[in-house]
Parts: C-alpha cells; sequence; structure tokens
C-alpha cells in the first residue's frame, strides 16, 4: 500500500507519495537522494541514520516515512544556515572530532537536539546524548569536546 | 654517468625543508582534515552513496550449514519475483580462480567467490540474485531453494588439529592452514642456567572489527571495461583479486575507493559482494550494487584471530629475560586470505619490546568451520601482547620486582636487532614506560582502597610492514605522483589509501609544507586504480611510513626539478632556494623573489610547455620469502609504546569503571599532533573493547548468535574513559618529516594494562578474554569459595598437552594462478 503523505522537510513543505512499509531512512537515501543519512545497522543500534523528528534524535531506520505526515524532519543537510556551518559542525572540524565520518551526520545531529534544549550540558549529559551513536574510530574523546566547544559557542551567540 | 639512487635522494633531501622551517607538520591545530567539511555536511560519497541510473540491487544467498555439500541450487521460486534480473552460481566464475594468497602459499587462495560444491561455514556465499530494487531482490535470495548435504565440522581449533577431525579443506593435514617456526639462541642451556622458570596459558576470544559503515560495492560495466566503487583498504589489491576472480585482465578493472567509514583490517580481502555485483553489470548491461547487512558483515566477512597461548619463560634473580619457549594456536575459520600473516606477526610480536635472546617458538593456524580470521588493528599484537604482557606482571610478583622496573630491565633499546632478524632504529620505550608510571601515579598503587587498581602494559610495532599480505606477486611499494600548477596550485595523486584515518590529509600537508603552498591550494586525487599510482594498501602501519614518504619523493623531486631550473637563472644552488608562502626566493635578496605562479610559468617556458611533476615511490627492501623463511627485518622502523589504566571494580557486581588512562607512544615527530591523539584515542576504545566487553558467540552448530550491535556490545560514549596522550621519541631519520606509526601498534598495551589494573584491583588473575564484568563476578565468588585466584584456565593446559605433533606440511594444490 502507498499514501500521500506531507510534512516538512529541513523546512521546506513535501507531498509526497510512499510505500507504508518503507523506512524514512530508506526513503530519505533512495527517493529523495539525501545520503548524509547513513545506514549502519538497520536495527536503531548505531545511531549513523539519526535525524530530528520535531527537534527529537530518532533512528530514521525505525520510524516508517508515513509517520511523519504532519510532523518537521530535519536531517544532516537541513542544519546549514544560509550557506553557513552549525557550529557543532565547525566545531568537529576544528576539534578534530572525527576520522572515517561514517558515525557523524548522525553524531552531529543527536549533539544539536541536545544543545536545542540544554545549552549548559554537563560532559556526562553530552555523553549521555550520544550514547545511542556508535564511533568505532575516534574513542569520542574528540566529538565530546566538540559539542563542549559549540555549546559555548551557541551560547555567545544568543 | 647515470645517477645512483642513492646520490639521487642525496639531491632531494639538499632541497626537502629543514625541520625548524616546519610551519605544518609536528603541530597541533595548523591546519585542519582535507575531508572534514564534506563529512560533517553529510555531503561525503561512501560506497552506498553512489547512486547510478537504472541500477540493480544483489543479495547473496548464503549457507546455514557450517560444513555442507551443495547438491542442487534451485531458482525456480526466485525468478517469480517480479524485478528479479538475474542470478548466479560458482559456475559462473572461472574454475580454479580462487580468492587469497596464491604466491607464498598456493594452499591459502582457499576462496571461491561462490562456493561450487561445499560450503564451509554458516553464512558460506552459495549463490547471488539481482533485481531492480532491494526489496525484491531480498525477496528472491529468500526463495532461492539449495539443498544440501550436511558434512561434519569443526568449530574448536584444538579438536580441528586431531587426526581424526573433519577436514575443513585439505584431508591428512590436521587442518593446519600456517605453521611456522622461529627459532634462535640455546633455550635449552638458558631455562638449565635460570634462577626463575615458569609456564602459562593465555586464551583471547573471537572479536570483529565493527566499522560502522558495512561492506559493500557499486559496479557497472561499460566499453568493455569494470568500473567499481568498493569499502576497500587497497584499490589496486582489491582490482587485483576482482580482476583475477571475473578471469579478466587488470587492465579491464578500474576500482575507485570512495570514502571508507573504517576498515581497522577488515575490508582488505576481496569479497563475493565485489564480484557478484561485477559480473551482473556484465551480465545485464545495468549498474549493480550489494551492500551487506549488519548480520552479513559478521558472518561473511573476517574476524580478529582467537590465540591460545602456552608460554615458557627463563629469567634471573634480578629480572634479566633469558629465554622464551611458546606455542601460539590461532584459530583461523574457514579461509586463509589476510589471515597469511597472522603467525609470522604473532611469533615476531612475543619478540619485542623485550629483549630475548634465546626463542623456541611455533605458531599453528588451523582452519576451522567459522567465519575466516584475517588482519585487524594491531595485526596479532593485540592478543600477543595482552598474553605476553600478563604474563610480565605475573613474572614481577614472582621475583619480587616491581612491575614497571621489570619491563625497564629488558626494554628493547635504539638500534638493537632482535632474535629473528628485527633491526629496531629509534626507540623510546622506556621514555614510554617512565612517563605512563609517573602520570598515572604509579607511587600511589599499593595505597589504593580494594577494588581499585593500577596496570601498565607495554608493546611494539612495526612501522611501515614491508611485506603484502594478499598481492605477494606485486612489489610492497607506495607511490605517489605531484604535479605542479602554474595557476598557482599542486596536484597530489596518491596510491594510499584513506579509509578514515586521514592520510589524505597527511599527503596534502606534505606537499604544501614543501612547497610553501597552504593546504587548500594543493587538490588530492583520491586512490582510484585509474588515476593514482600503484599502492600495497591501508594496512601494517604502513601509510604514514611508506606512503608519507612516497609523497614526499614525490614533492621532492618536482621541488628539486623546479629549484634546479631557477638556481640556474640565478647563479645558486637549488637549496639556497626558499619555498614559503607562495613565493620562490633566496632569502634577503628582494631581486630574486617571485611568486609559485612565475616559477612553474618560468620552468615550463623553458621546458617546451612541460609542466613541472614529479614522482616518488618508497618501499622496505626486505626478503620477500619472509613468510617462509620466518627471518627478516619486518619493517623500517618500529613504534613503541605504553598503557596506564586505573580501574575501580565493584566488587559486587563485578562492574568495571576505568577512572583513567594514560598512553604514552613513541611515533617519531608526530606529523599532526591532534590526528596522532585521535588514533589513540581510538586504540582505547578498541583496547577497552577487546578486554572487557567483546565476543563473537557460537551454538554447537556454528551459528554465530550475536551477529548485531546489540548482541555484540563495544564501548559507547559513556564507557570510555579520559584518555591523556604523552607524545614521547624523537624525530625518525627515515621516516617522513621523522614519523613512524601512530595507529596499530597503539591498540596493542591497552588490553593488558586494563587486565592488570583488574588485577591488581580484584586479586585475580585473568587468563582468557574477554574480561566483563560477569568474568569478574565469577572469579570474585570463586575466589571466596575456593581461594583459588586463576580465573578461565579451564581445560587450556590439557588441550596444550593432547595437541598431536603435527609437522609443517605444503599440499600439492593445483592453482592456475602462476
Amino acid at each position: 500500500m502507498k499514501r500521500v503523505i506531507h510534512f516538512n522537510l529541513n523546512g521546506d513543505p513535501m507531498e509526497c507519495f510512499v510505500a507504508d512499509n518503507k523506512t524514512m531512512l530508506d526513503f530519505l537515501r533512495t527517493d529523495l537522494h539525501l545520503t548524509g543519512t547513513k545506514r549502519g545497522c538497520e536495527e536503531g543500534e548505531c545511531g549513523a541514520c539519526t535525524i530530528m523528528l520535531d527537534h527529537q534524535p530518532v533512528c530514521s531506520c525505525l520510524l516508517l516515512a508515513v509517520e511523519a505526515d504532519g510532523h518537521d524532519i530535519t536531517t544532516i543537510e537541513g542544519i546549514m544556515q544560509n550557506g553557513k556551518l552549525h557550529p557543532v559542525q565547525r566545531e568537529f572540524i576544528d576539534k578534530w572530532a572525527l576520522q572515517c565520518g561514517f558515525c557523524t551526520p548522525g553524531m552531529i545531529m543527536s549533539a544539536v537536539a541536545l544543545l536545542n534544549t540544554n545549552p549548559h550540558p554537563t560532559e556526562h549529559e553530552i555523553r549521555d546524548a550520544i550514547a545511542g551513536n556508535l564511533c568505532r574510530c575516534t574513542g569520542y574523546t574528540k566529538i565530546v569536546e566538540a559539542i563542549g566547544a559549540a555549546a559555548e559557542v551557541l551560547r555567545k551567540e544568543a | 654517468m647515470a645517477m645512483t639512487s642513492k646520490e639521487y635522494y642525496a639531491e632531494i633531501e639538499k632541497v626537502y625543508k629543514k625541520p625548524e622551517d616546519y610551519e605544518l607538520a609536528g603541530k597541533g591545530n595548523a591546519y585542519v582534515r582535507i575531508d572534514a567539511e564534506a563529512k560533517v555536511t553529510g555531503k561525503a560519497i561512501y560506497t552506498d552513496d553512489v547512486d547510478l541510473p537504472g541500477m540493480y540491487y544483489c543479495k547473496l544467498v548464503r549457507s546455514p550449514y557450517a560444513a555442507a555439500k551443495i547438491l542442487k541450487i534451485d531458482f525456480t521460486e526466485a525468478l517469480k519475483v517480479p524485478g528479479v534480473k538475474g542470478v548466479l552460481t560458482g559456475k559462473d566464475f572461472p574454475e580454479g580462480h580462487n580468492l587469497g594468497n596464491p604466491e607464498a602459499f598456493k594452499e591459502l587462495a582457499d576462496k571461491e567467490p561462490l562456493c561450487r560444491t561445499q560450503v564451509r561455514m554458516v553464512g558460506d556465499e552459495v549463490a547471488a540474485v539481482c533485481a531492480t530494487s532491494e526489496d525484491a531482490a531480498d525477496e528472491a535470495a529468500r526463495r532461492v531453494k539449495v539443498d544440501y548435504e550436511p558434512l561434519p565440522f569443526v568449530l574448536d581449533p584444538f579438536e580441528a588439529m586431531q587426526n581424526d577431525a573433519p577436514a575443513v579443506h585439505y584431508p591428512g593435514t590436521n587442518n593446519i592452514s600456517m605453521f611456522t617456526t622461529m627459532q634462535s639462541g640455546d633455550v635449552a642451556k638458558a631455562f638449565k642456567e635460570a634462577d626463575y622458570t615458569d609456564k602459562h596459558y593465555y586464551q583471547t576470544q573471537q572479536m570483529v572489527h565493527a566499522a560502522i559503515e558495512p561492506h559493500g560495492a557499486v559496479a557497472k560495466y561499460e566499453n568493455g571495461e569494470w568500473t567499481i566503487w568498493t569499502t576497500t583498504q587497497g584499490a589496486y589489491v582489491s582490482r587485483y583479486w576482482i580482476a583475477w576472480g571475473l578471469g579478466v585482465p587488470e587492465s579491464a578493472v578500474r576500482v575507485i575507493k570512495p570514502m571508507v567509514g573504517g576498515g581497522f583490517g577488515g575490508k582488505l580481502d576481496v569479497f563475493a559482494h565485489e564480484l557478484c555485483p561485477a559480473k551482473f553489470a556484465q551480465m545485464t548491461g545495468h549498474p549493480c550494487k550489494c551492500i551487506l547487512k549488519r548480520d552479513e558483515v559478521f558472518l561473511g566477512t573476517r574476524t580478529r584471530h582467537p590465540i591460545s597461548f602456552e608460554i615458557e619463560t627463563a629469567f634471573t634473580k634480578e629480572g634479566k629475560l633469558l629465554a622464551k619457549r611458546c606455542k601460539h594456536i590461532l584459530d583461523g575459520g574457514a579461509y586463509g586470505g589476510s589471515g597469511i600473516a597472522a603467525n609470522t606477526l604473532s611469533l615476531i610480536c612475543a619478540t619485542f619490546p623485550y629483549k630475548v635472546e634465546n626463542i623456541d617458538m611455533t605458531a599453528r593456524r588451523p582452519y576451522t568451520n567459522k567465519p575466516a580470521a584475517g588482519a585487524m588493528r594491531g595485526y596479532s599484537a593485540c592478543q600477543v601482547h595482552f598474553a605476553h604482557d600478563v604474563h610480565m606482571d605475573t613474572v614481577a610478583e614472582a621475583l619480587g620486582i616491581d612491575e614497571v622496573e621489570l619491563r625497564r630491565k629488558n626494554a628493547i633499546t635504539p638500534y638493537y636487532t632482535g632474535p629473528t632478524g628485527l633491526e629496531f632504529t629509534t626507540c623510546a620505550f622506556d621514555e614510554t614506560l617512565v612517563k605512563v608510571r609517573d602520570a598515572i601515579h604509579w607511587e600511589d598503587k599499593d595505597k589504593l582502597p580494594d577494588g581499585t587498581g593500577i596496570g601498565i602494559a607495554g608493546s611494539g610495532f612495526m612501522s611501515g610492514t614491508g611485506f603484502p599480505v594478499l598481492v605477494t606477486p606485486h612489489y610492497c611499494s607506495a607511490s605517489t605522483l605531484v604535479r605542479l600548477n602554474r595557476e598557482g596550485y599542486a596536484t597530489v595523486f596518491t596510491g594510499a589509501n584513506d579509509i578514515g584515518q586521514g592520510c589524505d590529509t597527511v599527503m596534502t600537508m606534505i606537499v604544501a609544507e614543501e612547497l610553501g603552498l597552504r593546504m587548500d591550494e594543493v587538490k588530492c586525487v583520491q586512490s582510484d586504480t585509474t588515476l593514482t599510482p600503484w599502492d600495497a594498501g591501508s594496512f601494517g602501519s604502513r601509510v604514514t611510513f611508506l606512503g608519507g614518504n612516497a609523497c614526499r619523493r614525490a614533492v621532492g623531486d618536482a621541488k628539486l626539478k623546479l629549484l634546479t631550473h631557477w638556481a640556474n637563472e640565478w647563479g645558486c644552488k637549488p637549496e639556497d632556494i626558499t619555498m614559503k608562502d607562495h613565493r620562490v626566493f633566496i632569502k634577503g635578496d628582494p631581486e630574486k623573489n617571485i611568486s609559485f605562479n612565475e616559477a612553474c610559468y618560468g620552468y615550463e617556458e623553458k621546458n617546451f610547455g612541460r609542466c613541472v611533476s614529479g614522482v616518488g615511490s618508497f618501499a622496505h627492501e626486505g626478503d620477500k620469502d619472509i613468510y617462509v623463511k620466518n627471518r627478516g627485518n619486518y619493517a623500517p622502523a618500529y613504534s613503541f609504546s605504553t598503557s596506564g589504566a586505573k580501574v575501580k571494580v565493584d566488587m559486587e557486581t563485578g562492574t568495571i569503571d576505568v577512572q583513567d588512562f594514560v598512553f604514552g607512544h613513541d611515533c617519531g615527530r608526530p606529523l599532526n599532533i591532534r590526528a596522532v591523539e585521535g588514533q589513540i584515542e581510538g586504540s582505547v576504545l578498541l583496547g577497552l573493547g577487546f578486554a572487557c566487553f567483546e565476543k563473537c558467540q557460537y551454538n554447537a552448530q556454528g551459528k554465530h548468535l550475536n551477529p548485531s550491535f546489540r548482541d555484540y556490545r563495544f564501548p559507547t560514549a559513556l564507557d570510555m574513559p579520559p584518555v591523556k596522550s604523552i607524545i614521547c621519541g624523537q624525530p625518525d631519520p627515515v621516516g617522513p618529516m621523522g614519523a613512524k606509526e601512530a595507529g596499530e601498534g597503539s591498540t596493542a598495551p591497552v588490553g593488558p594494562a586494563l587486565c592488570n589494573a583488574i588485577s591488581k584491583a580484584t586479586g585475580l588473575k585473568f587468563h582468557r578474554l574477554p574480561v566483563d564484568p560477569e568474568t569478574i563476578w565469577r572469579g570474585l565468588k570463586q575466589k571466596r569459595e575456593t581461594g583459588n585466584v586463576e580465573v578461565g584456565l579451564e581445560g587450556l593446559a590439557e588441550k596444550f598437552a593432547n595437541m598431536p605433533d603435527v609437522k609443517p606440511f605444503r599440499p600439492q594444490v593445483k592453482n592456475p594462478a602462476k
């Protein structure tokens, strides 16, 4: 079965015709060609496919595309503003908080979701917010550092 | 008269930038990764992101049996699925074109692209289907009906070596895929004269690489040529095997390595998921993609060799290590492939970082009906240093010598030659021991409360492995091309394979540093067999050392040409000219100061329009028969490390809190401090996972029980300790800009340091990995109830004692490869 859904994708209104059994991950990658959201395990364990559903981080492999009907979806492609990198992206670059980069988009989405609701996260809160995002390269040290630095930048901008 | 290579390189070295003038190398934040922006915006293209018009999807059909004969494959139902476009079996690939390593050991080329008549493990690939969508391919694969006749199988490496064990491959060989011995000195005499001798047993578990990006490939076939994007650690190595598996010349295959989402050794071998889409692309005329599901990555790619150890040592009462006897049993799983190097590496790793003159060591690698073991970050070193460095603490306790002092007493010193011919050069192992000892507050070790402990362990690793693991016919070199453009930039065509470690950034930096350009004025062309020159792949910590040197020689070659031209114009020597800030000039002479663009233009004008270009290559000059002779120098340099861990164990539940972790690493001059720290921090994660978390579990039928990230758990951000990195040592005279390796060796001392700390915290002695909370809880219970503190020894001594006296063998295997 297929049905028509309406939702906001990275701020833009969308009208799409999707199969009931299609995951948001497959829909984004295959139908919309937004390949920044990564496919790592397809069972909600690795977090590489993390996007935001109404500003909450979710694994897009566990979300059906039809569930987006009437909601806001934000992907890694949607967090730059006016062509400018988001402070979390900037700090990931400056702090060398990535290696292979495969977990990076999902990791950044979890971090942005955290900072949207908690501008003063402790180190433990940062680690807790990304505990569902597996990284096999970095040992998380520089990721935690980058998110902390981005929080500071955002506080100054606010 | 033609120049000798020595004279030529001496000329190049004269124009290299002097270390005191480095603006990028050796610094912390002087530059960022060249791929960082693409990766943080989601724009970086990995294999699964390659999306071609009209693309089909391939799905593999895998064996449910650990060993079985394939009687019949019936595609009738599969072909009824709408959208199915083709099917494959082993018979669609040329017979005898097995994957593995046919040069050094013909019998290790043992993997058919798809199994023709027999499967050897659960998950072995028997057929493939392709369809217009992934869903249709999945459905069709489920409907392929394969009739099997189950065969006897063997899962345990010791049982596999028994005379009556079922043969995984070759009957009458006790399933030994490799048998390696190393001997030196007079071991019997040393044991006789020693004050202290012992015999201990250890065992490590099966672990997997678990790169977050699953393996996969996309292939297209046009104009009689394949183009294949694949998750590889070596584009040229993949090209060699894909061409061989298809039975076509290498010139008909182009392999492009896009961004790779982590390798750790698991993406070195060539697999059915690369050959099948290639075949389908040719059969159907449509591009074809095959991306493995997570469980398929566990079942069908590679694992880390589980190793069982029997270690006997002889020491003087002052703590000098006199001799070592050891037997290593490596569980090879069902196939050879990149597993070829495991035996040799396991033995040479046992000869350092501690000096030992008298050795008698053997390593056996039996086949079993489990997923194949291969290379994994800290290849063999992680397992060996776990056993041999936990053992060092046992010796220290027995001799009443401080654990750090015992290690310092036996530490390798600069320019020492090991008993199997390893020629060590720069070595700051002692410095790593001392600095980590101080930073972890070793002086407090006896004042800590019950349940808290500090442990230390050391290791060393080859820097720039000189030998290939998968393409022995090829010279194991790294090579690079550099082109200078008069429009104000340079292009570097690097053969090195960036799999996430950041070597594209390193190569770019080396070129920018030498030419006085900004990082963004050097364009890096990633590994691609049509565009970039030969490289043996990313393994054995060879990329920075060999690839970095190749790159420096390439830019040096170009720089020498350019500066020789201007030296003639200006009446000076090439080395009198400086390249800095986009200028080419003689210091203090305003008349002789031109832009980079003018310099290139002037050269081209006098050279019939030819651009300034350079070619560079670097290889370790070693004996190519090292895997047969088991003697020789494995690499041009060696790195050394010490780990220090402080843990707090909950004595009721066995849970482990790693409170502090210090890592001292002698990597020569770090080409980027942040990058080296990143490698160390990642190493601590892999080491912590190895020591305390990860293990593949099988049922009695050889079925993998935890092939998912839910059931195969590795450290999350909440599990990781803070890591303090201390960079030690001096610039290496041969390394590029003084660098040595900093990625693989750094994984090896993590596990034993943690185990030693947990031992100190609990009073338990661990012999088997992983040391997870359950193991600790059971150990503490056993200690309370029986007083026995030895954990994980069950049956190991008996297994070694009952091992048949297996002789080295070479089965006669017909292989049309060579």
